[in-house]
């Protein structure tokens, strides 16, 4: 029964729960403690967490051993695969990639809704205002959850292996308990409305969420459970990256969408323990009224804000490089030339990777913070345009004098390019600090990140999901279909967030559910465009689900691409490839007479020795 | 080739001329009702216009190249294997640094006006408002005058007026839109800003003549909000006797 983990996994958090609550409420009741609700929650968390990881299959695949019993490894076959505690990365980049795709969908729904109540200027068109705050959190939190997951975790753990000639990640375990992690989390922060929700964005700065509703505090442990997955999972792309290449896969044919991944993973890991820190504070606030955050008992909101956005500035590149990256790799194969200035897009990689955690503070010009911060700050983040241009440089050069074939996956590459462009460039206007001063919590910083993030990572994810999609599924998708949802996608998505600069300019709170009557006509027209861009995605959906049940059979490399996950079959063996690959030029010679990126006939091998 | 290169210049031109055109004719920004707007303004269009030639020109290298190169269905023969091209390559880098740090340099100065280290400093004697947030009003307090309100925010013309900000619970944020000044009101902590009045108005002339609460700070964030109103000096000691006169009764 496929289920069976997921069970013991269920039954155990049940177990946990209750003997977290439990012991809190004892504490609580021998001590007099008037209110033990968020205690009882907190440790009760913790010990559930405890119990669905040992449930779901920590217990047999890793804790077991500890206690000197046997290692029962059994892995399921077939489609079981995908509900178990699998250390295929395959299925696990595919576990990350359906459950935050399914968030997204989600988020995209509550999206939805934000867009309907502003078709009204007063709250209440469908709305009250605090269930508007909520919705609007975890609109943001979802979003930002798949943002940092789907890339590295999903498309990441697929094909970084694949792609280096690997047979699979450093610490597959690991691997899987990191995925693992992530379900809980969910849990958490879709179950935050039975005890009042929370209201403080995705963001979460104190005070207001150390005296909202109980929910923030669910929002609180599962953001800060969600930053042990991210640690873990880059922890293990380092290790693979640096270890695990395929003989002759020197630093130097590294494809770039790898470079992304790995660049991005050495933030992950080491930004991430601050926004962890700076959220247990928050619950040790909240628990037992510790006062790291309260003025009245010697804290400090603002401390808050440095420590959230020394992670979550750099955080914005955990999304923003393997996007670029992947853009990259798709330009590079449909114009059929080699990959314009790799040497330069993979130092403007580690370029922006140095950068990115010395511009924290321009998320706080208007914060309060010292006024001799704000120059070297506004300087720091201005700099991040010189690495970033390089790899607008880098597209621009790859597709010039190319052979473009303009599939779906192609047209999304494009359309990132474009979209990213908007993206930096808006960037300006909020990186100076005169003109963010106005600008800053306005709509027009909801439009510019949407354009990098959305109209930048999520593009780039949709040029890799249809890139690969024979690959994963070995079946192909409906191209003319995939044509239309990319023009339908692409200029719905435009219309939408351009009419929010223009709200930002004008005045237009974000996050809130009310707005100046005046600004009406232009929030209707991007709700409408909202509307438009969200049945688009059902497009997607169709294709998807239609493609991969009844699409023709796709060939081992229908792209003829030269890089080596399209040297093995469609979808590829366990093993990822038959034979030891072995790397013999750049991936992306185009047009080099007698390069060849790899053999895999296992030939080559031998003649090297191996 | 050369006549190629040629078309993509003028085009490039051109556009960028109808782009800077545009940002001028289309008032992006809201009318405005002081000083350091106006400086906020220029800012504002100072950059768009610089960032007209940089979207234009990748837009249409962007554009041309995909209609220009395109091929109908699996390609048959690879593109030239070109790896890079050094003057291209340091070109680019060096007019990306150059136009940053430009960019940084402009910011900079006009960000020492605004902060009140700049030529605003000398506009005359400043008048303090202490403003203090709470959820879900303001309070403004003129220790000078010795009256306080929560109604509005009433300014005297032309007299440069220092806002020491506070907040009673949660961060809330001080932004009056037609001023273009925007700072966080944040418990435990006084911080300030600066604004000029340069026009006299209401509400009711400038719908953006208002304090916005900018920080999100629960319930009813979106309607935390009061009106402002810019007097005459004269319309102003008028209004400051008569909220003597209620305040002692």
């Amino acid at each position: 029964m496929f289920l069976v983990p997921i069970l013991r996994g269920l039954v155990l958090a049940l177990v946990g729960l209750g003997a977290g609550a439990g012991i809190a409420m004892a504490i609580g009741a021998a001590t007099g403690a008037a209110d033990t609700l968020e205690p009882a929650l907190a440790l009760g968390f913790v010990l559930a967490l405890a119990g669905w990881l040992l449930g779901v299959g920590v217990w047999e695949t890793m804790a077991c051993e500890w206690f000197g019993c046997p290692r029962r490894a059994h892995e399921p076959s077939g489609w079981q695969r995908y509900f178990a505690f699998s250390t295929d990365h395959k299925v696990i980049g595919l576990q990350y990639i359906v459950t935050f795709l399914v968030l997204f969908l989600i988020a995209g729904l509550l999206a939805m809704l934000i867009r309907i109540e502003h078709l009204g200027a007063a709250a209440g068109t469908i709305m009250d205002a605090n269930t508007y705050n909520y919705v609007m959190s975890l609109h943001g939190i979802a979003m930002v959850a798949v943002a940092v997951a789907v890339l590295t975790g999903g498309m990441g753990n697929y094909f970084v292996p694949l792609l280096i000639g690997a047979e699979d990640v450093a610490f597959p375990r690991i691997n899987a308990l990191s995925f693992w992690v992530i379900p809980p989390v969910v849990v958490l922060l879709l179950a935050a409305p039975l005890v009042g929700g929370y209201d403080s964005g995705w963001t979460a700065y104190p005070p207001l969420s150390e005296v909202n509703a109980t929910g923030q505090l669910l929002f609180l442990m599962g953001f800060a459970t969600f930053g042990l997955s991210s640690i873990l999972g880059a922890l293990n792309f380092i290790t693979t990256v640096a270890k695990l290449r395929a003989p002759g896969m020197t630093w130097g044919r590294i494809p770039i969408f790898v470079w992304g991944v790995f660049t991005a993973s050495f933030i992950s890991l080491t930004a991430t323990q601050f926004v962890f820190i700076a959220l247990i504070l928050v619950v040790f606030d909240r628990v037992f009224h510790m006062t790291f955050y309260q003025p009245k008992g010697g804290g400090a909101p603002l401390l808050y804000q440095h420590l959230f956005w020394f992670y979550s500035h750099p955080a914005v590149y955990i999304m923003a490089l393997p996007g670029f990256a992947l853009a990259l790799e798709v330009l590079t194969h449909f114009s059929r030339k080699p990959l314009f200035a790799y040497k330069w897009v993979v130092g403007a990689f580690i370029g922006i990777v140095s950068l990115s955690f010395l511009v924290w503070a321009h998320h706080q010009y208007t914060s309060g913070m010292p006024d001799w911060l704000h120059i070297p700050f506004m300087v720091s983040t201005e700099l991040i345009s010189i690495p970033t241009g390089i790899i607008f440089l880098a597209a621009l050069g790859t597709i010039w004098m190319g052979r473009l074939w303009l599939t779906t996956p192609m047209l999304f590459a494009l359309g990132f390019v474009f979209n990213f462009l908007i993206g930096g460039i808006t960037g300006i206007f909020l990186a100076d600090v005169p003109t963010d001063i106005h600008l800053q919590d306005t709509y027009f910083v909801v439009a510019h990140f949407h354009y990098t993030i959305m109209g930048g990572e999520i593009f780039a994810l949709f040029a890799g999901i249809y890139y690969w999609f024979p690959k994963i599924t070995g079946r192909m998708f409906n191209q003319k279909l995939g044509n239309i949802h990319f023009w339908s996608m692409f200029i719905f998505y435009n219309l939408t967030y351009l009419a929010m600069f223009y709200v930002g300019f004008q005045g237009q709170n974000r996050r809130v559910a009310t707005y100046p009557p005046q600004l009406q006509l232009a929030n209707e027209v991007t709700s409408v465009f909202g509307f438009l861009l969200g049945l688009s995605f059902l497009l997607w959906v169709y294709n998807m689900v239609h493609s991969w049940v009844r699409g023709p059979k796709a060939t081992a490399n229908p792209w003829m691409a030269r890089t080596l996950e399209w040297q093995t079959s469609s979808p590829p063996p366990v093993e990822n490839f038959l034979h030891q690959p072995v790397v013999l030029h750049h991936p992306y010679d185009y047009g080099v007479p007698g390069a060849v990126h790899a053999r895999t006939d296992g030939g080559e091998a031998h003649a090297l020795g191996g | 080739m050369k006549r190629e290169w040629l078309f993509l210049c003028v085009f490039w031109l051109l556009a960028t001329a109808a782009g800077v055109a545009f940002v001028y004719a289309v008032p992006l920004m809201p009318a405005s009702n002081a000083e350091e707007a106006a400086l906020v303004d220029t800012d504002m269009v100072f950059m768009t216009v610089m960032a007209v030639p940089v979207f234009t020109g990748v837009t249409i290298m962007l554009v041309y190249s995909m209609f220009r190169f395109r091929r109908a269905g699996p390609p048959d023969v690879d593109g030239p294997p070109i790896h890079g091209n050094r003057a291209v390559q340091y070109t680019w880098f060096g007019v990306s640094t150059a136009l940053t740090l430009f960019l940084a340099g402009f910011g900079s100065l006009g960000l020492l006006d605004l902060r009140g280290h700049g030529a605003l400093k000398a506009a005359g004697q400043e008048m303090v408002v202490q403003v203090s947030g709470s959820r879900w009003f303001w309070e403004y307090t003129y220790p000078a005058q010795n009256i306080t309100t929560k109604e509005a925010l009433v300014l005297p013309l032309g007299r440069r007026v220092k806002f020491e900000v506070t907040a009673k619970d949660v961060i809330h944020s001080f932004w009056v839109p037609a001023f273009r000044v925007k700072i966080d009101a944040v418990p435990g902590l006084t911080t300030f800003t600066y604004a000029t009045p340069n026009r006299v108005g209401t509400l009711n002339d400038n719908v953006s003549l208002r304090v916005q609460c900018a920080e999100l700070c629960g319930l009813a964030h979106g309607s935390m909000e009061t009106p402002v109103t810019v007097l005459e000096p004269a319309a102003f000691d008028a209004w400051v006797q008569e909220q003597q006169r209620k305040e002692a009764k």
